[in-house]
């Protein structure tokens, strides 16, 4: 055994040149795979994190009615007690901050044009604890400063945004459909809570680009000001709760699974959605994307694969007559296998190891410094998806180590069919062959 | 005495493409323990089949081969595994060393593959056969690096290292200037003399048939003539 390894390795160390160049193409399988894993799943963060802190929230809590209807954001199912709600929610350590909204339907008009919108009336003191808005947000958003800075008075227009009567904080994607800028007005109409039609002029404080499409189409307005336009009297629709985070996604799943279990349990009327039951789209397509990825990293590793069966096909036939003394001398079939085969395990462990030392390289880039989404040529090449600016990577030490075992797998699978081939002569046939 | 080997009527048919191919045409022959006995021919006329069908590498289609009293032809591969590995060692036209071994570690592998040696025993036995065929000051080098006699001379050391009752010799000095073949034979006969090792070796050369006991010629698969030394000598 000692000698079938002793020869293997000294049969790869003789040809170093062939061992080596196959051994690169594993290498760049694997380093391949492990970085693009890791960009998806730094994809896959960033996006899950931006639905988080744009638009889903770790869980929204809505009672059992109004989530029935939420299609068409009713007004007439509040949730009975919000504070004592909150009040409940801010004693469990898996939370980290609470607020209140409420949805409603409305249109905007510059009386030309008419467009429906979603309003979402929030609460300006609890809303940047658990969304993130106003990081994106030109001008203000309802005092939480904006992008353009925090003494509340525009630089272009000269509006003092903080004192407006009636402030409005407007999607990006529908200002542009207006052409509104800071400080410009705009005619919202709504249904009231008690279902008379309203309408109002609006001061745009606000533009807020997000590229998310459900933020960008969206219009925000404080309680303060929806209490009077709509009759809304503090009428909360729905609470959305931000959790501690976590660096696994998996364990944020789980934390959110456990909040919404107590807050279910805790009020009969209530329930509750997480962030995964929200963006259930998104996680669908996360499932796709990793199979996506999956299949071509084998593609890449089967390429790899060809190389070592190549490798140790030539290692075989340029031995034949080796075969034939080995078999001569008494070596078994299995032995002669086992020698070929370790052939190209060598080459597959040192490509392998070769592979991941590269791609916990890249990784580390990838982690450290990203890729920003402009490489790419166009920032919109997210395509609706809640990512932008930067992608980076995630450090999976599982990858790296399925890309080490797998790597060796292929390898070894590579290198038996030609191993077989050559055990399969006979010492005779072995010997003769030229 | 009973021979340590008897053939009886040896035929094979080799099957290529679609015509078959008569290799041995009913050979019968005997060889005392302790012979050197050459084999020589025409290319073609079935010395190397002879030798693979003596050695187990290649079963006859028709006859029979008794070893030591045994019929080869009973066996089961196994035993016929067991038989070629205790008792019969071959020596190749081109040598036929693992270019990865070194000379010594070459004379070790028929050992290592019985598994029956501890470390020590195996590089003892390995040195004295190196030492005996000239090569002590080499042991370390890789086949590479010595020239055609002493990488025959490292096959003969291999072939003799586990002390084997018939060593079988397929055109030893072929690849051989003829001073150096002569120099191969020489080693065998002495080998043969020292220890009573059987050589059965085939040779298209009549300078190294000289060394043989006896010389066996063989055509178109069959025994044409068999001369034993002392024929020879009255021929000459």
């Amino acid at each position: 055994m000692k000698e079938v390894f002793r020869i293997a390795l000294r049969n790869v160390l003789r040809h170093k040149r062939r061992a080596f160049i196959t051994a690169i193409t594993m290498m760049v399988g694997i380093a391949l795979f492990i970085s693009f894993d890791s960009l998806m799943a730094g994809v896959d963060r960033m996006s899950i994190e931006n639905m988080i802190n744009l638009s889903h929230s770790s869980l929204k809590i809505f009672t059992k009615d109004y989530l029935a209807e939420r299609d068409v954001y009713p007004l007439d199912y509040g949730i009975a007690d919000p504070q004592a709600v909150a009040k409940r929610l801010g004693t469990d350590p898996l939370v980290k901050a609470v607020t209140t909204r409420t949805e409603f339907l409305g249109q905007l008009s510059d009386y030309r044009n008419v467009l429906p919108v979603r309003g979402i009336v929030i609460n300006p003191e609890q809303d940047p604890k658990v969304f993130t808005l106003a990081k994106y947000t030109q001008g203000s958003f309802f005092g939480a400063g904006g992008a353009d800075g925090a003494d509340g008075t525009d630089a272009s227009t000269g509006v003092n945004l903080e004192e407006v009567s009636n402030p409005i904080v407007l999607g990006s994607t529908l200002a542009q459909k207006f052409d509104l800028k800071l400080g410009d007005t705009i005619l919202l109409s709504a249904r009231t809570r008690y279902d008379s039609q309203n309408a109002d002029e609006f001061t745009v404080i606000g533009l807020l680009t997000a590229f998310d499409p459900a933020v960008d189409n969206s219009a925000f307005l404080t309680y303060a000001t929806a209490n009077q336009f709509l009759d809304l009297e503090n009428l909360v629709t729905e609470m959305d709760v931000k959790l501690v985070h976590r660096l696994n996604i998996d364990q944020t799943v789980r934390d959110a699974n456990a909040v919404a279990a107590s807050v279910k349990a805790s009020d009969p009327t209530l329930t509750a959605q997480t962030f995964k039951e929200l963006g259930r789209a998104y996680f669908d397509l996360m499932g796709t994307k990793r199979s996506i990825t999956l299949a071509m990293v084998m593609i890449i590793l089967l390429i790899a694969a060809v190389g070592i069966v190549n490798t140790v096909l030539m290692s075989v036939y340029a031995r034949i007559r080796e075969v034939g003394v080995l078999k001569a001398l008494g070596f078994r079939r299995r032995e002669v296998v086992w020698m070929f085969t370790l052939e190209g395990i060598f080459v597959g462990v040192f490509g392998s190891i070769m592979g991941a030392v590269l791609g916990a390289g890249l990784n580390y880039l990838l982690i450290t410094r990203g890729i920003p989404l402009s490489f790419f040529g166009d920032s919109s090449i997210a395509a609706g998806l809640p990512f932008w600016g930067t992608m980076y990577g995630v450090w999976n030490p599982g990858t790296i180590i399925f890309a080490l075992v797998f790597g060796v797998l292929i390898a070894t699978v590579a290198a038996i069919i030609p191993a077989r081939k050559a055990a399969k002569m006979t010492a005779t046939d072995a010997l003769r062959f030229v | 005495m009973e021979p340590i080997l008897i053939l009886k009527g040896v035929r094979k048919v080799y099957q290529k493409a679609e015509r078959s191919v008569e290799a041995l045409r009913g050979i019968d022959l005997s060889i005392d323990r302790g012979a050197l006995v050459a084999v020589v021919g025409p290319s073609g006329s079935g010395k190397t089949t002879l030798l693979n069908i003596i050695g187990c590498l290649d079963l006859p289609t028709e006859g029979s081969v008794r070893y030591d009293g045994r019929e080869l032809g009973r066996m089961s591969e196994k035993e016929l595994a067991v038989y070629r590995k205790e008792n019969i060692s071959f020596i190749f036209q081109s040598y036929n060393l693992i270019p990865v071994l070194t000379v010594i570690e070459n004379v070790e592998l028929p050992m290592v593959i019985e598994r029956r040696y501890s470390r020590k025993e195996m590089r003892e036995r390995a040195s004295e056969i190196v030492d005996a065929v000239g090569l002590g000051e080499m042991a370390d080098r890789f086949p590479r690096e010595l020239s055609g006699g002493q990488e025959q001379r490292v096959a003969i050391a291999r072939a003799l290292v586990k002390n084997p009752i018939v060593v079988l010799a397929d055109e030893p000095t072929a690849n051989l200037d003829s001073h150096t073949a002569e120099e191969i034979v020489e080693l065998m006969e002495r080998m043969n003399e020292t220890r009573n090792t059987t050589f059965v070796f085939s040779t298209h050369d009549s300078l190294v048939q000289r060394h043989a006991h006896r010389v066996v010629t063989i055509r178109d698969g069959l025994i044409r003539a068999d001369e034993a030394e002392v024929d020879r000598r009255i021929n000459v």
